[in-house]
């Protein structure tokens, strides 16, 4: 028993060496009814200044994917490049950032590890970190934040949140997906066109309702088809990328697509299974084209079955945002950024661009450059008659969207098929 | 005679560990990758700041728990690889009691404390399933302990995506944060909660004066060394290794509830962060004595935590730590075995 | 073939296990090995089968000397060894284990090696089925099972430890006959036996080993007496039997029925009484395991009724037998019967009633000093079990038992111990019958039987026969009746049997 008590003591002992190597901890014994401090609402009603420096401004980057995934993360990845080489600062990032990749993680926990190597701005690139980010940003005042495709710093948003560090960040990829649309109900023999959805929220129901108001313009006015013709059905995986075991598999989302009479599939999700597994239907003698997502260099998973790719242009909005943080001229602001209609594929001004693939064929392409003149002009596919899924009418004729009603669908459209909502 | 021998166990250890450390530096050359500058990095990652620190005992206080718990089962000589999905359910159970209670006027505290006790029951609940399984079905608790396993990620998928999801969006990211009025305190600018480290600190006294000083631990081991014997000598054995199962449910809940209440604040599909394997890992290597548990639990917490920066530092992918990781349960194995031998000749 | 073993030395810690043994065995010799427990003949064995190496020395197989790192090295140059705990892989069919160690071949062909095996056990008139699996087989089985195997392999020199011990008379017969018959085809045979009455009658040559020496040889005729104090370095006198008591009965059995996989067994009446012994012979798996399970309430039995003290327990569990006062100590020591990796005093604790929640240590110790002086262990409080010697083991066990007790149910309980053990622990157990409990126990050794019983019950596959007055029955009349022979001479009572 004598040794037991030792035994015990030296335990002691070793939990009290551990304990006390904290040593910064408070003393007093905390309280667990009392609200945590470090997730406090933040008092600071300025944004931090940073005096200006020489030396080069480090800034940070998480990607919810792997750098190199030719989709989302590749895109956010090239576009914090972009920044830094236009502003001769220094980019340190982490990839694979979730919970399945780097277990016992979370964000807000690594984008510290990005401030320890001397970020000074950080940036969030998914979805998937949202809440992460608003804590990041509330608990590190003297950190800037960029959040990509979140709204908290959206003052008119519904879910605004007061976080002067913060400047969220996104591209009008409606106009990109309209594009994608379009040159799939170009080139659809059997009408019939898959998406491959990630999960569903308010930025994959108006991405998806885009590629449909698009598929529709087209399918109608220049095929002149009938609409009820066309038929647009939306499968979401349950994640932006395939977690084994965890989302559906999009390999076999997209396959089930090509065996069931789809012969164009638009992806949604940061990855490009859905070019993959057409290249292998078409292998097999099937009609099969894909539109990728994301990422400009996408088509490149599979050039021959491509008929093209709305990307992200991250670069231009990252420099101008971190050029503001570095030199002292920062502003909490959101940004919902649209192409630049002179040159939608201009890395230096457009948001968002769409390259035309391999497999588009020449007509359809034409249809294709038309339909981008026409938007370019000034068509707006987001003008009522809209009806949700269900039916409700959600623009009147001749009603235009706006901002809020288009980030905000409620559901999918109608004559869409396909999961809408939770409620 | 019997110190002696323990120190000979420790030098044998210490061995493995640097065969295991020869073996990932020589991975790393192979990989053009400088080794004593990833070493470097991991430790300066894990111990190189105060916040880095803080943040290797949040993930050692979930992995302590669940080895805690896996030295009971151990001892009682199963292998409960269930352990993951009895994490899982301890999450489940915990933010269950979370969403049943956030909106009530009940103190934060008490909710808190329910809600942790809910997911021990929680994971006591579904170790008990692997142990009916094996008591009654005759399933080997490995192969039910996977099976369970599976079925809980599914349930924990299942809630995300349907009954818990967020308010107009179906993905798998996770449910809804809890308000930050229910998060574990913690330490003033660190991710780190008291809490957290007291209830793991807790977990591994009881389990080592369970397992060292109590008749229940003493037939426990009789049971996991020798069943029939122990049934002959009069000790009820499938009580006992439902017990077991009960005892390492509830401390691998606690693990799953801390999780919620002091990681995520939340449920998400990889909410027991592998911790459940690596407890396995980490009890085998402490040769199934409490004591040593918290020093390589610490260890390994460690690694996982400084190896982030792998990646962020020298562009190296962070499994390199998962290398070393198994290097050192592999070289431990060896070395035990290669032990044994060299005794049996002396 | 000629196996000649020079100078040879083997160490464990600081026991000489082996002490520059010479010995020449030429081709054609049954060579006996006795010794007590612990007098380093498994050791001898080992090094000789190489299962381990000796620290120094020379082995020579027809002159040539040869250096054995392992069993299958033994094997190739034509040594086999048959253990005294017969190393077997129980999940596998019979006819699996006897292809284990067969050099070549991928894919055996099972067709003709069933016929060879069939052939072989055949010859020695073993009953082995060759599809059954292995951990049905009793131990005697096993034995047999290994012996066929060894062979196969073409095993030369044959060793065989303890062989004798778990297997009945007859198989006995038929195992010296063919192990003569081997010698006459030029094999070498070691027998290694602590049984004085089998070397003499099989051996033609005998080495006696006494704490790691070789302390004497002989040639028949053998002096039996001189052999006894060379192995014990003193004289030994076998305890005598006590009068037959007649005390109140602490188990009955009425019309009990059991089930077996391989008989039936209906209409057991029975009478245990206080501070009797019943001995239970047979040969393995003739229903006496079952029996004696069935009276620790381990098995269940189809019918009939179990009444322990006046107190019917029929279809309790075992545990509520031995809170009755019954206990149970199983034939395998390891594996049923202590804790490996346990100390003395863990066991005694564990077997001790518990108070409290937390474990008085130096309670436990001291505890553990007494039993170990009154059962004179060889270990101290904190050895494991597994480092004791078996007759230590079995020491061990009885020292476990609780006082008072009704019943003790003992399987094989002298089996592998030496002489020495062997009336120790009998005469550990006649206290127990002094102080009111009674003893049912199984053996294979007949003439133990006869010694220590007071009645004797005979199982021929699945017959009972009704009790015996040990003091008149002869080990002929016994080993005819366990052989199925003279049943008709017995009145069978109410037992029958259902095939």
């Amino acid at each position: 028993m004598r040794k037991t008590i030792l035994q015990f003591a030296l335990l002691a002992v070793a939990f009290a060496m551990v304990l006390s190597a904290c040593g910064t901890a408070p003393t007093a014994a905390p309280v667990a009814s009392e609200a945590p401090a470090v997730t406090q609402a933040p008092v600071v009603t300025e944004a931090p200044t940073v005096a200006p420096t020489a030396a080069p401004f480090t800034f940070g980057i998480l990607l919810v994917g792997p750098y190199n995934d030719q989709g989302w993360s590749q895109a956010t990845y090239e576009g914090a490049q972009y920044a830094e080489k236009q502003l001769g600062g220094k980019l340190v990032y982490i990839d694979k950032v979730n919970p399945a990749d780097r277990p016992g993680t979370t964000a807000s926990q690594l984008a510290e590890q990005l401030v320890n190597q001397g970020a000074k701005l950080v940036i969030f690139n998914s979805d998937d970190m949202k809440d992460e980010a608003l804590k990041f940003a509330q608990a590190n005042p003297d950190i800037y934040v960029i959040g990509a495709s979140l709204d908290w710093t959206w003052k008119d948003g519904k879910n605004y949140k007061e976080s002067p560090n913060q400047t969220d960040i996104m591209g009008r990829m409606e106009y990109g997906k309209m594009i994608a649309g379009c040159a799939a109900a170009l080139t659809t023999q059997t009408g019939k066109i898959g998406y491959l959805g990630p999960l569903i929220n308010d930025e994959t129901r108006r991405l998806a309702s885009s590629a449909y108001l698009g598929a529709k313009y087209c399918w109608t006015n220049y095929l002149g088809k009938n609409a009820a013709d066309l038929k647009f059905k939306v499968t979401w995986i349950g994640f932006w990328f395939n977690i084994p075991g965890v989302t559906s598999d999009p390999t076999q989302v997209a396959d089930e697509f090509f065996n069931s009479g789809y012969d164009v599939v638009l992806s949604g999700i940061d990855t490009t299974e859905a070019s993959k597994e057409a290249a292998k239907s078409a292998a097999s003698g099937k009609k099969a084209w894909a539109i990728p997502y994301d990422y400009v260099g996408s088509c490149e998973a599979a050039p021959d079955v491509c008929l093209g790719v709305p990307y992200f242009n991250w670069g231009p909005a990252f420099a101008a945002t971190i050029k503001t943080a570095s030199d002292g001229t920062w502003k909490s602001n959101f940004q919902w950024n649209a192409p630049d209609w002179k040159d939608i594929n201009n890395k230096d001004t457009s948001a968002v661009g769409f390259v035309k693939g391999k497999a588009l064929s020449a007509d359809a392409g034409a249809n294709v450059d038309k339909f981008i003149a026409e938007l370019a002009g000034g068509l707006n596919l987001w003008t009522g008659p809209i009806n949700l899924q269900d039916g409700t009418a959600y623009l009147k004729d001749g009603e235009v969207g706006t901002d809020l009603q288009v980030w905000y669908l409620p559901q999918l459209l109608k004559g869409m098929e396909g999961q809408s909502v939770s409620q | 005679m019997l110190k002696n021998n323990r120190w000979i166990n420790l030098a044998f250890q210490l061995a493995a560990l640097l065969l295991a450390v020869i073996f990932t530096t020589l991975i790393l050359l192979a990989a053009g990758a400088p080794p004593l500058e990833a070493y470097k990095n991991i430790l300066m990652g894990a111990f190189g700041s105060l916040d880095n620190f803080a943040n290797v005992l949040v993930a050692w206080v979930p992995l302590l728990l669940t080895t805690a718990g896996l030295l009971i089962t151990f001892s009682a000589g199963l292998w409960n690889i269930g352990v993951e999905g009895q994490i899982m359910l301890g999450a489940i159970f915990t933010t269950w009691v979370m969403r049943l209670l956030q909106d009530t006027t009940m103190p934060p505290a008490l909710i808190l404390t329910l809600a942790i006790l809910a997911g021990m029951v929680g994971g006591a609940l579904w170790a008990m399933l692997a142990g009916a399984l094996k008591t009654f079905g005759g399933v080997n608790e490995i192969f039910g302990g996977l099976g369970l396993n599976f079925v809980a990620t599914a349930l924990t998928l299942w809630l995300i995506f349907g009954p818990w999801k967020r308010p107009g969006v179906a993905s798998m990211s996770g449910t809804v944060p809890f308000d930050d009025r229910l998060s574990l305190t913690v330490f003033t600018g660190l991710r780190l909660s008291p809490w957290a480290l007291v209830i793991a600190v807790a977990a591994i006294v009881v389990v080592y004066l369970l397992l060292q000083g109590t008749y229940f631990g003493l037939r426990l081991k009789a049971v996991g060394r020798n069943a029939r014997a122990a049934f002959l000598l009069g000790i009820p054995t499938w009580q006992y290794m439902m017990m077991s199962f009960a005892l390492c449910g509830l401390f691998a809940g606690a693990a799953g509830a801390m999780q919620v209440v002091a990681v995520y604040h939340r449920l998400i599909p990889s909410i027991s962060s592998g911790y459940g394997y690596l407890g396995l890992i980490v009890a085998m290597l402490v040769n199934y004595q409490a004591l040593w548990a918290a020093p390589v639990a610490l260890f390994y917490a460690a690694l996982n935590i400084g190896s982030i920066q792998l990646p962020i530092v020298l562009k190296l992918d962070s499994s390199l730590s998962g290398v070393l990781q198994g290097m050192l349960v592999l070289f431990v194995v060896l070395v035990e075995g290669a032990r044994q031998q060299l005794m049996k000749k002396s | 073939m000629n196996v000649e073993l020079r100078n040879i030395h083997k160490h464990f810690g600081k026991v000489h296990a082996n002490n520059d043994i010479h010995l020449n065995i030429p081709a054609g010799t049954i060579q006996g090995i006795l010794g007590e427990n612990g007098a380093g003949k498994s050791t001898l064995m080992k090094i000789l089968s190489g299962f381990i190496q000796a620290d120094s020395g020379e082995i020579l197989l027809d002159n040539q000397p040869v250096i054995i790192h392992s069993p299958a090295d033994a094997i190739h140059h034509g040594v086999g060894m048959l253990h005294q705990d017969p190393l077997d892989f129980p999940p596998m069919r019979v006819l699996d284990n006897f292809l284990l160690g067969r050099a070549g071949g991928l894919f055996p062909d099972r067709k003709t090696v069933a016929r060879d095996f069939t052939r072989l056990a055949a010859q020695f008139d073993f009953s082995l089925d060759p599809d059954s699996y292995v951990d049905s087989l009793t131990v005697g089985e096993r034995q047999q099972l290994e012996i066929l195997r060894l062979l196969w392999l073409g095993a030369r020199v044959l060793i065989l430890d303890e062989p004798t011990t778990g297997i009945s008379a007859s198989q006995k017969e038929k195992l010296f006959e063919t192990l003569r018959k081997l010698a006459g085809q030029g094999m070498s045979i070691i027998f290694v036996s602590h049984k004085l009455e089998d070397v003499e009658s099989l051996c033609g040559a005998v080495a006696v080993l006494q704490a790691g020496k070789l302390v004497g040889e002989a040639r028949p005729p053998f002096p039996t007496k001189k052999l006894v104090e060379m192995m014990f370095g003193r004289e030994i006198s076998l305890g005598a039997r006590q009068a037959a008591s007649s005390g109140r009965s602490v188990l009955e059995l009425r019309g009990v029925a059991l089930e077996d996989i391989r008989f039936q067994m209906s209409g057991i009446d029975l009478d245990v009484r206080a501070g009797e012994v019943i001995g239970l012979a047979g040969m393995e798996g003739s229903g006496q395991g079952a029996f004696i399970r069935a009276c620790a309430g381990l098995t269940r039995p189809v019918g009939g009724r179990v009444v322990l003290n006046g107190r019917d327990l029929t279809g309790k569990s075992y545990h509520v037998f031995k809170h009755g006062g019954v206990s149970f100590l199983p034939a395998s020591r390891l594996e049923e019967g202590l804790v490996p990796g346990l100390s003395l005093t863990e066991h005694f604790v564990l077997a001790e009633e518990t108070r409290g929640i937390f474990i008085d240590r130096t309670a436990g110790h001291k505890l553990a000093e007494g039993r170990i002086k009154a059962f004179n262990i060889r270990g101290t409080p904190a050895s494991p079990v597994e480092s004791l010697s078996g007759g230590n083991q079995q020491r061990a066990l009885l020292a476990l038992l609780k006082s008072p007790l009704s019943l003790v149910l003992l399987e094989h309980p002298t089996r592998g111990l030496d002489i020495e053990s062997v009336i120790y622990i009998w005469s550990k157990l006649k206290e127990r019958c002094k102080q009111g409990a009674a003893i049912v126990f199984i053996s294979s050794d007949l003439e133990e039987v006869l010694q220590y019983s007071d009645r004797v019950l005979v199982f021929f596959s699945g017959k009972v026969s009704k009790p015996l007055e040990a003091s008149k029955t002869t080990v002929e009349q016994l080993g005819n009746l366990i052989g199925g022979k003279d049943w008709e001479s017995l009145d069978l009572e109410k037992a029958h049997v259902k095939k």
